[in-house]
């Protein structure tokens, strides 16, 4: 084989990336065009240095999309050493080589790169892959606000398939979600979907003893939260809104501090979790509560009570754009949060 | 024992309510009464935040009044004085979930086993004041020394005198700046005394500490450096019957005066 010529071949050139984010940002991109699909590509990824786990990511990134990597082409050492350990093959592009090229330029990319990733990370939430089987979608919740009178009986958002509500959304609406400018723990996010990373505990909740919170005709059990319907919200749910529902509840946003919600099975936030969230409210032991920075006042899950650490109240200290997505659950009649998503 | 009921107003938001209420509920209960205060702020509870007791709420007060638990369930405990709780407002209802005879027998039963029940009312002389107001029998009125704040606590002590219920009030100058009123861009204690014809009970220097407490959950009496937290103990010394005299608020004048004033605070700061 030549050097750096490969059949039926597509070089990416990811060298003008400054930093990860944005090389992940320009990748997911360029993914998107449908004649990458099936090619083998290769990577000009310039001076970036990439970790093991990282270069894992963009590997899996890219045979998500059904294509596969060729070789690489990196002038850091460690992207270099990370490439050998992980078995692909570091070469150089050679020129005049017959491969289409396609290089990316920083201006082109910012507004759809985000809702390719955020397409591409929904993925991991068992709720959506519910949603794709259609089971799901039956919408009958209500969200109240303080201060009106009225119920809002109408459904907050009937979701057919996720496509649609992704096209409905700016990419403004989105940045909300996730700040754009962090993409960095998302390689984390997938590494641990690769059994890179382990759960780790995280213990920045404390029971609290609040004797008989169950409402009084409710009975502990343990229904397997998948086989209820799940309501979609794809808003920011703001102080003094709650949401109620027979079912799991899944927040496409950011639940902020003084919200309410209480769902009769899990609770997804994609997006921070500062209010108080309520899973297993009927007294479903096996619900969980999960978001991307789970920063609620007050867990509760079935009938277990557990609220923030003191030293974490302060709410201006809070605000990073760091998301490490955590789960919790009850074990052995405590409620432990684990952090990193986990694949069960 | 049957303890003193006092509600906090001001008609203006804004002015320090909460943050009084806050505070003086602390330096009374570090002083060894019992103590409980009551957020009837409905839809936009405050006070549980400047306490730093948010993530201790588990019933509010319309789950008191809806009988979803009881009333000692209901208050949440000090994390540092025993002596203080607090009764936290719903954030999820509005004003209306409550109505002036309840919370009336809610301050009637805490007041048999408290010194001191402390309401801290909601800005505005609609239902809220009112439901606020039902069960106290003294008041503090809350105003910093602007002309807006002024006319609205002239009204609320208007609306106050026309209550049976209300036996006194008294007058809390709250952000007073006296580098201002000497230059005479703000209204002088004297001014608004003048203004408002009512005693005063305490005067509260502006203090940029105030803003780092609330934010940390930690009220500023705790802080025995600060002038508004010696301020707001001084304030807690009047209610219980003592005669203490107004804070100094007056920078020294003098270049000796300056120099001795900078080495008092390098002393108070070691």
């Amino acid at each position: 084989m030549e050097k750096g010529f490969v059949e039926n071949g597509f070089i990416i050139d990811l060298s003008s990336a400054m930093n990860t984010t944005q090389l992940v940002f320009e990748l997911s991109s360029i993914m998107e065009h449908p004649e990458v699909k099936g090619k083998r590509i290769c990577l000009k990824l310039g001076s970036l240095d990439l970790k093991q786990s990282q270069l894992l990511s963009i590997k899996a990134l890219i045979e998500s999309m059904d294509a596969s990597i060729a070789f690489i082409d990196t002038s850091s050492e460690q992207t270099d050493a990370a490439a050998v350990s992980l078995g692909i093959i570091v070469s150089k592009v050679g020129e005049g080589s017959n491969m289409e090229s396609y290089v990316a330029s920083p201006s082109n990319l910012q507004e759809e790169s985000v809702v390719v990733k955020e397409e591409n990370a929904i993925e991991d939430i068992p709720a959506y892959n519910e949603a794709e089987e259609g089971k799901t979608v039956e919408v009958h919740a209500d969200i109240t606000t303080a201060g009106s009178e009225e119920q809002n009986n109408e459904p907050i958002s009937t979701l057919e398939g996720i496509e649609d509500v992704y096209t409905e959304q700016t990419a403004d609406e989105l940045s909300e979600v996730i700040p754009s400018e962090n993409f960095e723990t998302d390689f984390e996010t997938l590494a641990v979907n690769e059994g890179l990373i382990s759960n780790e505990e995280v213990s920045k909740y404390i029971l609290l003893d609040t004797g008989d919170v169950l409402p009084q005709d409710a009975e502990e059990n343990s229904v397997d939260t998948k086989t209820l319907p799940t309501l979609y919200i794809n808003q920011t749910l703001r102080s003094g809104q709650t949401v109620n529902y027979e079912g799991n509840i899944l927040i496409i946003g950011d639940a902020h501090p003084g919200s309410e919600i209480i769902a009769d099975g899990d609770i997804t936030v994609w997006g921070i979790l500062g209010g108080i969230a309520h899973a297993g409210a009927k007294g479903n032991i096996s619900s969980k509560v999960r978001a991307l920075k789970l920063n609620a006042i007050q867990l509760r899950i079935a009938g277990l009570y557990a609220r923030r650490n003191d030293t974490l109240n302060v709410p201006y200290v809070q605000k990073t754009n760091e998301f490490t997505p955590e789960e919790a659950q009850i074990e052995e009649g405590k409620i432990v949060i684990y952090k990193k998503l986990r694949r069960d | 024992m049957t303890g003193r009921v006092i509600v906090i107003t001001s008609g203006k938001g804004g002015v320090g309510k909460t943050t009084t209420s806050a505070n003086i509920g602390t330096a009374l209960a570090k002083e060894g009464y019992k103590v409980v205060l009551i957020d009837t702020d409905l839809g936009l509870r405050n006070l549980d935040l400047l306490l730093g007791l948010e993530n201790r709420i588990v019933y509010t007060i319309v789950d008191v009044i809806e009988e979803r638990c009881k009333l000692k369930q209901a208050l949440v405990k000090d994390k540092k004085n025993p002596n203080l709780s607090l009764l936290a407002a719903a954030q999820t209802r509005d004003k209306s979930a409550v109505n002036a005879e309840q919370l009336k027998d809610i301050c009637d039963k805490l007041k048999e086993k408290n010194d001191f029940v402390l309401i801290d009312c909601p800005a505005g002389i609609e239902q809220g004041f009112q439901n606020a107001v039902a069960g106290a029998s003294e008041a503090i009125v809350v105003t910093t020394p602007e002309m807006s704040a002024i006319r609205d606590a002239d009204r609320i002590i208007g609306l106050l005198e026309a209550k049976e219920e209300i036996k006194s009030y008294k007058l809390l100058l709250n952000r007073v700046r006296p580098n201002l009123i000497k230059s005479n861009d703000m209204m002088s204690v004297d001014d608004v005394v003048e203004i408002l014809s009512c005693p005063l009970i305490g005067i509260i220097p502006e203090d940029t500490g105030i803003i780092t407490s609330t934010n940390k959950g930690e009220p500023i009496v705790n802080d025995e450096n600060s002038m508004a937290g010696k301020a707001y103990r001084n304030v807690a010394q009047r209610i219980l019957g003592e005669e203490v005299p107004f804070l100094d608020l007056d920078e020294p004048k003098g270049f000796m005066a300056k120099i001795k004033n900078v080495f008092a605070k390098l002393k108070a700061k070691v």
